[in-house]
C-alpha cells in the first residue's frame, strides 16, 4: 500500500437512504442507517470536461 | 398490466355518435326493444373491452396465473401426495407435511429477516426467491421414548419467485409504490430473477395428453396414439392397423400384439361384444375381421389363454426380480401402463375396454373416410405448457428426491447399533437440495428429471432488455418441445385454426421459422381446474355412466359419448341439449369460465375440457345474430361501474377454446352477423400478438414484411423500463424517444406510446447522391446534431474481490502517483476503482485489483505487497472514443465476497452504416450524411431528416408504409395522432387515406402528400413532386462501431497456428472455400499462396524424398534428418501450412501414412 499516506476512508452512498458512509478496506458493505447492502461510489471531484457533439 | 384509460383517446366521430344515442337512450328508457332493433350497432365502442380484458388478464397473464395456480394448489398437491417420510427400519418413526406454503420474498443474514425487493436483486446478483415454509409432525425421541411433535413454519427450501406473481412484493403495488421499490410499473413481470439475471421460462408447446391422436405413419398405416400422463405414471400407447391387421404397440411388449389379444386379455372374450363395441355397422365389421381371425388362429379364446400368450411377450428388465407373480406383471402393465389414464378400479377392466373400442372405431373411421384423421398441427391439439406446470415438475422431481434422501439418512443413523439418544427427524431436511435444484435448473434451462423421463434444454432465456417491447414479446413466446423435423413443413405452415390465439407474423426467420410462435394479444392460456365437481354436473345433466351400458348401447344412433379430459365418462342421448345446458351453467358461472364444451358432430362425440394448457380467447356472445354486449353496456364500461368480469358473469362474453370455436359461428363485425352467428369477435386487430401490433396498416403490407418487421423491432432501441437508469446492465438507450406519430391501439395498450423505440423522422421518398442505393439511407447531419438517432450504449463490468482457501484474499488498493501505470490510472478514485463522472478511454484501469501469488495450501495471513501480482481491470472499448464511467456499485455477492459493478455509458451519435429501419421490415444503413445546406426543402422551408430511396418500394409492396407517411403527415399538421390499427378501417382504429387526404389538403398539401421541393445544391426546384412526411423511424442495436475490425498480423491459435477468428479476439478475415473457388478460376495462384500459407501459418519442414515421411532439423548437425530412415541423405527443406503438417500428422497417430512426393517446381 501507499506508504506515504495513511487509508482515508472513502465516502459511499446508500442506494436505499442515500447516506453517505465511510468505507475502509475490509469493511463490510452496509448501510449503517439501513441495513441496504447496496453503496454507490460518489461522483469524482476533479473537473471533467465532457465533448458535447 | 394496468393500462390507464385516458390514453385511449376515442376515434373522432364515436363521441357524436355516442351523444345521439345518449339522447336516444333517455327518450326511450322504458322501450328497451326498440333499441335493441336498433339495426346496426357501431362495432367501434367493443373495442373499449380490450384494455379491460388486459387489466384483468394482462399479457403475461398466463405466467402469472400459472404460477399462482402452482403456489396456491399446485404445491399443496404434490405434498399431499408425498406427505410422509416412513423410516424403512423403523416404521414407528415417520415424518408428515400437514401443510406447506410459500412465504413472502426474504433474506435472512445474521439472524435478522428483511423483505427483500426485486431490483435489489437484480443489483446484487441474488436469487429473488421466498421460503417454502412446511408445518410438520414427527416422532421424536429414541427406541422406547418417543413422542409426536409437531413443529410449525419450517423452511425446506427457497423458490424463485416470478415477479408479479401472488407471492411477489410488487403483487397489488401502486405505481408510486413500486416505484419506490425501484420497479417499473409498465413492466410485466412474468420471469425470474435468478443470480441477478432475469430468466423468462418460455411457454412449451406440446401435443394434448390423455387424448386420442389419429394419424398415418410412414409406411402409411393408421395409427391410434394416446399419451397418457397421470399423477403416477407417463407412457404412450399406439394402436395401429398394419396388413389390414391391428396391432397395439407399447413399450412394455417386446413385438407389437394383436389387438384382440388385448382385449381378451382384459377379459373381452366375445368376439361379438367387441363388435358391438366398435359398432354395427359391417364396414366396421369387416375391418375388424383379420383381426379377428389372427386371434383365433393363435388359439387364444380365453382371458387365461391370452395372459399366457402376454406374458411371453413382456419385456423383462434385468432388475426385475424372476419371483412368483409372473402374470401379475402382465394385469400390472395392462392396468397401470397401457392406456394409464384410464383408471382401473377394482380390477374392472371395462372402461379400459371401451376406450380400446372407441379408438378402434376411430381408426376404422380414419380409413373408411380420410377426413377423420387428426390434424397434429391443429391448434386445438395442442397444449401449452407454461411455468408454474414446468417448476410443478421440477419441484416434485426435487421434493421426492429430497424425501428419499431423508429416508436414507434417517435409515443410516437407525441402523447404527449405538447412537445418542437424542433423534430429530426434522433436522434431516435439507434444505439446500431443493434451493440449488430449482436454481440450477432455472439458471441452465436445463430441465433433467429421470423420474419423468424429462430431458429438455434451453427451457430458459435471459430476459432480452434491448426494448421494452421485445422483452414483452419474451414473454409470449412458445417453443416447440418436439425436436425439429427440416423436412416437414407442417408443424411451421400457419395454420387457419391458429386465429386469435396465436400471431400469424411474429415468428422468427430461419432455421426455427413457424416452429417458435407468439400468442395473440387476447388469448389465454388456462390452467387445470377441479374435475370432480365438473364430473358429478355432467352426470347430473343425464350423462348415463357406462357401467349402466351394454357394449350394444355404446354407438346408438343420436347418442353422443361424453369425454371429459379424454376420459369416457359415459354418453348422452340428447347431446346438443347436454353442451347447451354446460353452456348455459358456464355463462352463468357456476363452473369455470375455461371449461370448454364441444361437440363433434362427426365422431359423435361432445368433449369436456377443463384441463390446462388450452389456449382460448374471449368473444362477445350473440343471440340469433344480436350481440348480448348493448350500448348501456359499453357506457356503463366506460364510466367505470362495470368491469371485464361481470361482462364475464353476465354471460355477455365468454371465453372459447379452438375446438370450442368449432361449435361457433364467430361474425367479424356484428352488422355481418347472420340469424346463425353466435359469436361476434371483439376486435379483429387481436389477431396479432404484441409485437406485430406495433406496425401501423399491417394489412397493407405484404405478409413476410411485417414478420420481418416482427424480428427487427425487437431489435430497436428506446426506453426499456422507467427504472432504466438504475439498472446495472447491458443496456442501449435512446437519448430522444418519441412515440409514434402513427400509432395503433396495441402501440397505447401495452404501453410502446410510453416506452418508444424510435423517433419520427421526416423521410423524403427520393433519390440522393447515389449513396443510397441497397436500402442505404442519406441522413441530415443538423437532424444528427439536434439528436436524431443518438443514443447511450451502457455497459457493465463486474470485478469480484475472490476469497481464496489459504484464508488470503484479493484486494483492491489505492494508486500511487509514481507507478509506472499511472498514466492509465487517471480515473480510479482513492479507493482503487474509477469514480463516477470521469472519462475512461480505451485500456483505462477502473479497479486497482491485486490477486495473492499463493492461493492454496497452508493457511497465511498479514501478505506483504511482494505477495501479490497484478490483476488490474482494464476497460477495453473502442479505440479513440471516450466513455464516461455511468455509476459504480459495491455489493456483497453470496459467498460474502466484496463485488464491484461498473457501469461504463457511451453515447454515440449516428454514422455511417449505422442500421436504421421503419417499421415495414425496411431496414438500411446509413450510406451517407449530408450537411442540412444540401438537403432539399420545401416552400414552408421544410426539410427531411433522411432520404429513402423510392426503389425501396415496388419489390417490398410496403403500402402500409405509404399510408403511415400520410397518416403521420396529416398528424403533424393538423396535431392529432391518426391510428393504423389491423383492419382497423371499418370500425375507426384507421384513418382511411381518403379521410387522412382530406386533412391533408385542409392543412394546405396536397392530397397525395408529395410536396413540391428545391434541391438544396443548386436551389432549383426539383422536377418532381417529392412524397415527403414523417415515418417512424427505429435505430437497432448494430451499429459499425461494435462491428468495424481489421487487423494486419496478430494472435494466432495454438493448435493450428493459424489466425484467430472473430473479433473479440482480434482475428483475422477468412478467405474461404467461396473466395478460394474464385481465386482459383481466375488463376491468381500467387495470391492465393499468400493468402493461404504466407499470411496464415507457414511452416518449414524436413522431407525425406525416399520415404515421403517428415523428419526433424538436427541443431547439432546442422542438417536435417529422416527419423524412419534413420539418415540425413535426402532431405528436402520446404515450406508447408502448419495445418497441413498437423494434419499429416494426426493422420499418422491413427495408422495412415501420408507420404509426399517431390519433384522440382
Amino acid at each position: 500500500m501507499d506508504p506515504q499516506q495513511p487509508a482515508e476512508p472513502v465516502y459511499y452512498i446508500c442506494g436505499d437512504c442515500g447516506m453517505e458512509i465511510p468505507l475502509k478496506p475490509n469493511d463490510v458493505i452496509q448501510c449503517r442507517e439501513c441495513g441496504y447492502r447496496i453503496l454507490y461510489k460518489k461522483r469524482t471531484r476533479r473537473i471533467v470536461q465532457y465533448e458535447a457533439r | 398490466m394496468g393500462v390507464p384509460q385516458d390514453s385511449l383517446a376515442d376515434p373522432p366521430k364515436s363521441s357524436k355518435n355516442q351523444r345521439f344515442r345518449n339522447g336516444k337512450q333517455v327518450h326511450h328508457m322504458d322501450i328497451d326493444k326498440e333499441l335493441l332493433a336498433a339495426p346496426i350497432k357501431s362495432a367501434k365502442d367493443k373495442f373499449a373491452l380490450i384494455p379491460e380484458f388486459l387489466k384483468v388478464r394482462g399479457l403475461v397473464k398466463q405466467h402469472l396465473d400459472s404460477f399462482n395456480y402452482f403456489v396456491n394448489t399446485g404445491i399443496k398437491k404434490i405434498v399431499r401426495a408425498n406427505d410422509r417420510i416412513v423410516s424403512g427400519v423403523d416404521p414407528s418413526i415417520w415424518l408428515r407435511f400437514n401443510n406447506i406454503y410459500i412465504d413472502k420474498p426474504s433474506l435472512t443474514t445474521d439472524g435478522v429477516t428483511t423483505e427483500i425487493a426485486p431490483h435489489t436483486c437484480r443489483l446484487s446478483d441474488m436469487t429473488y426467491s421466498a421460503p417454502i415454509r412446511v408445518d410438520v409432525e414427527y416422532v421424536e425421541g429414541s427406541h422406547d421414548q418417543k413422542r409426536i411433535v409437531t413443529r410449525k413454519a419450517v423452511e425446506i427450501a427457497r423458490m424463485p419467485i416470478m415477479l408479479r406473481s401472488c407471492c411477489c412484493t410488487l403483487y397489488g403495488k401502486t405505481e408510486s409504490e413500486l416505484a419506490i421499490l425501484g420497479e417499473c410499473p409498465l413492466d410485466p413481470g412474468g420471469y425470474f430473477i435468478i443470480k441477478g439475471n432475469e430468466k423468462v421460462l418460455l411457454i412449451q408447446e406440446q401435443l394434448s395428453k390423455n387424448r386420442i391422436i389419429i394419424d398415418m405413419d410412414k409406411k402409411g398405416n393408421v395409427n391410434a396414439s394416446v399419451t397418457s400422463s397421470s399423477e403416477t405414471i407417463k407412457s404412450k400407447t399406439v394402436i395401429q392397423m398394419e396388413k389390414q391387421k391391428i396391432y397395439l404397440d407399447l413399450n412394455q411388449f417386446s413385438k407389437k400384439i394383436p389387438i384382440m389379444v388385448v382385449m381378451k386379455a382384459m377379459g373381452m372374450t366375445s368376439d361379438q361384444e367387441v363388435v358391438q363395441m366398435v359398432g354395427r355397422d359391417p364396414r366396421y365389421g369387416a375391418l375388424l375381421m383379420p383381426s379377428i381371425e389372427e386371434c383365433a388362429k393363435e388359439g387364444i379364446y380365453t382371458k387365461e389363454q391370452a395372459l399366457l400368450y402376454l406374458e411371453s411377450k413382456v419385456k423383462r428388465s434385468m432388475f426385475d426380480r424372476p419371483s412368483s407373480d409372473n402374470d401379475c406383471k402382465v394385469t400390472a402393465v395392462l392396468r397401470d401402463i397401457f392406456i394409464a389414464n384410464v383408471p382401473v378400479c377394482r380390477s374392472n377392466f371395462r372402461p379400459k375396454c371401451i376406450y380400446v373400442a372407441v379408438m378402434l372405431r376411430r381408426i376404422m373411421d380414419a380409413i373408411l373416410n380420410k377426413d377423420a384423421m387428426d390434424d397434429k398441427d391443429y391448434v386445438g391439439n395442442k397444449r401449452l405448457e407454461l411455468s408454474g406446470q414446468s417448476i410443478s415438475l421440477l419441484f416434485e422431481d426435487l421434493f421426492k428426491t429430497m424425501i428419499s434422501e431423508v429416508r436414507k439418512t434417517v435409515d443410516n443413523i437407525l441402523t447404527k447399533p449405538s447412537r445418542s439418544s437424542r433423534f430429530d427427524l426434522a433436522q434431516y431436511i435439507r434444505k439446500d437440495s431443493i434451493s440449488h435444484g430449482l436454481e440450477r435448473t432455472l439458471s441452465t434451462g436445463n430441465f433433467d428429471l429421470k423420474r419423468f423421463r424429462m430431458h429438455r434444454t434451453g427451457m430458459t432465456q435471459v430476459l432480452a432488455r434491448l426494448s421494452f417491447i421485445g422483452s414483452l414479446g419474451q414473454m409470449t413466446r412458445t417453443k416447440p418441445q418436439f425436436e425439429k423435423s427440416r423436412k416437414v413443413s407442417g408443424p411451421r405452415a400457419l395454420q387457419p385454426s391458429q386465429w386469435g390465439m396465436l400471431c400469424p407474423c411474429d415468428t422468427p426467420e430461419g432455421e426455427a421459422c413457424g416452429l417458435v410462435k407468439n400468442l395473440a394479444l387476447m388469448a389465454h392460456v388456462t390452467t387445470d381446474e377441479e374435475e370432480g365437481p365438473l364430473i358429478s354436473l355432467c352426470k347430473c345433466l343425464g350423462v348415463e355412466d357406462l357401467e349402466t351400458l351394454s357394449a350394444e348401447e355404446l354407438h346408438s344412433p343420436n347418442s353422443f359419448l361424453v369425454l371429459f379430459n379424454g376420459d369416457i365418462l359415459g354418453k348422452h342421448r340428447k347431446p346438443q341439449r347436454f353442451a347447451t345446458a354446460m353452456r348455459k351453467l358456464r355463462r352463468a358461472g357456476k363452473i369455470g369460465e375455461f371449461v370448454s364444451v364441444f361437440v363433434n358432430e362427426k365422431q359423435h362425440c361432445v368433449y369436456i375440457a377443463s384441463d390446462g394448457g388450452r389456449v382460448c380467447r374471449p368473444l362477445v356472445i350473440a343471440d340469433r345474430g344480436i350481440s348480448r354486449v348493448k350500448e348501456y353496456h359499453m357506457q356503463e364500461l366506460n364510466a367505470g361501474v362495470r368491469t371485464f368480469n361481470d361482462f364475464l358473469s353476465d354471460g355477455l362474453i365468454e371465453y372459447l377454446d379452438v375446438n370450442e370455436q368449432n361449435n361457433a359461428l364467430i361474425a367479424l363485425y356484428e352488422d355481418e352477423a347472420t340469424t346463425e352467428t353466435t359469436h361476434i369477435e371483439i376486435e379483429p386487430f387481436t389477431i396479432l400478438g404484441v409485437i406485430a401490433g406495433l406496425i401501423p396498416y399491417p394489412h397493407h403490407n405484404q405478409s413476410p414484411r411485417n414478420t420481418y418487421q416482427c424480428a427487427m423491432g425487437k431489435q430497436a432501441m428506446g426506453n426499456i423500463a422507467y427504472n432504466q437508469l438504475r439498472r446495472i446492465d447491458l443496456l442501449y438507450l435512446l437519448v430522444y424517444p418519441q412515440r409514434p406519430l402513427l400509432t395503433t391501439k396495441t402501440i397505447e395498450l401495452v404501453g410502446f406510446d410510453k416506452l418508444g423505440a424510435g423517433q419520427n423522422a421526416t423521410v423524403a421518398v427520393m433519390s440522393y447522391s447515389g449513396y443510397d442505393i441497397e436500402d442505404a439511407i442519406v441522413m441530415n447531419k443538423a437532424s444528427l446534431d439536434r439528436g436524431f438517432g443518438r443514443c447511450i450504449l451502457m455497459k457493465k463490468f463486474v470485478v469480484a474481490n475472490q476469497n481464496y482457501n489459504n484464508n488470503t484474499q484479493d484486494r483492491i488498493i489505492r494508486p500511487s502517483k509514481d507507478e509506472v501505470d499511472s498514466g492509465k490510472m487517471q480515473v480510479l478514485d482513492d479507493d482503487g476503482i474509477a469514480a463516477p463522472g470521469e472519462i475512461i478511454r480505451s485500456n483505462d484501469i477502473y479497479v486497482k485489483k491485486q490477486v495473492p501469488i499463493v492461493t492454496r495450501g497452508a493457511i497465511r495471513s498479514g501478505l506483504k505487497d511482494s505477495e501479490y501480482r497484478s490483476a488490474f481491470q482494464k476497460y477495453k472499448g473502442p479505440d479513440g472514443e471516450s466513455c464516461v464511467v455511468d455509476k459504480v456499485a459495491l455489493f456483497s455477492d453470496t459467498h460474502n465476497n466484496l463485488c464491484v459493478k461498473v457501469l461504463i455509458r457511451h453515447t454515440r451519435r449516428p454514422e455511417v452504416g449505422d442500421k436504421f429501419s421503419s417499421r415495414h421490415g425496411q431496414k438500411g444503413v446509413c450510406g451517407t450524411i449530408v450537411q442540412q445546406e444540401d438537403f432539399p426543402f420545401s416552400e414552408r422551408g421544410i426539410c427531411p431528416d433522411l432520404i429513402m430511396n423510392p426503389h425501396g418500394f415496388p419489390s417490398r409492396m410496403t403500402v402500409g408504409k405509404m399510408i403511415e407517411l400520410l397518416g403521420g403527415k396529416a398528424g403533424v399538421s393538423c396535431g392529432k395522432f391518426h391510428y393504423g390499427s389491423a383492419f382497423g378501417e371499418p370500425s375507426g382504429h384507421a384513418d382511411k387515406v381518403e379521410a387522412i387526404s382530406e386533412t391533408l389538403v385542409r392543412m394546405g398539401f396536397s392530397y397525395d402528400g408529395k410536396d413540391f421541393l428545391c434541391s438544396g445544391i443548386t436551389g432549383c426546384p426539383l422536377q418532381a413532386y417529392i412524397f415527403m412526411g414523417p415515418i417512424y423511424y427505429q435505430k437497432l442495436k448494430h451499429m459499425v462501431l461494435d462491428k468495424m475490425h481489421a487487423r494486419g498480423s496478430g494472435p494466432r491459435v495454438s493448435l493450428t497456428r493459424q489466425p484467430t477468428e472473430g473479433k473479440a479476439r482480434n482475428g483475422g478475415l477468412r478467405v474461404g472455400e467461396m473466395e478460394r473457388d474464385c481465386l482459383i478460376a481466375y488463376g491468381a495462384s500467387m495470391l492465393l499462396y499468400e493468402r493461404l500459407m504466407i499470411s496464415s501459418d507457414p511452416f518449414e519442414v524436413q522431407v525425406c524424398r525416399v520415404c515421403g515421411l517428415l523428419g526433424y532439423y538436427n541443431h547439432k548437425m546442422k542438417a536435417g534428418i529422416c527419423s524412419s530412415c534413420k539418415n540425413g541423405d535426402n532431405i528436402s527443406t520446404m515450406k508447408l501450412p502448419y495445418a497441413c503438417k498437423l494434419l499429416i500428422q494426426e493422420l499418422q497417430s491413427m495408422n495412415i501414412v501420408p507420404r509426399l512426393k517431390l519433384a522440382e517446381a
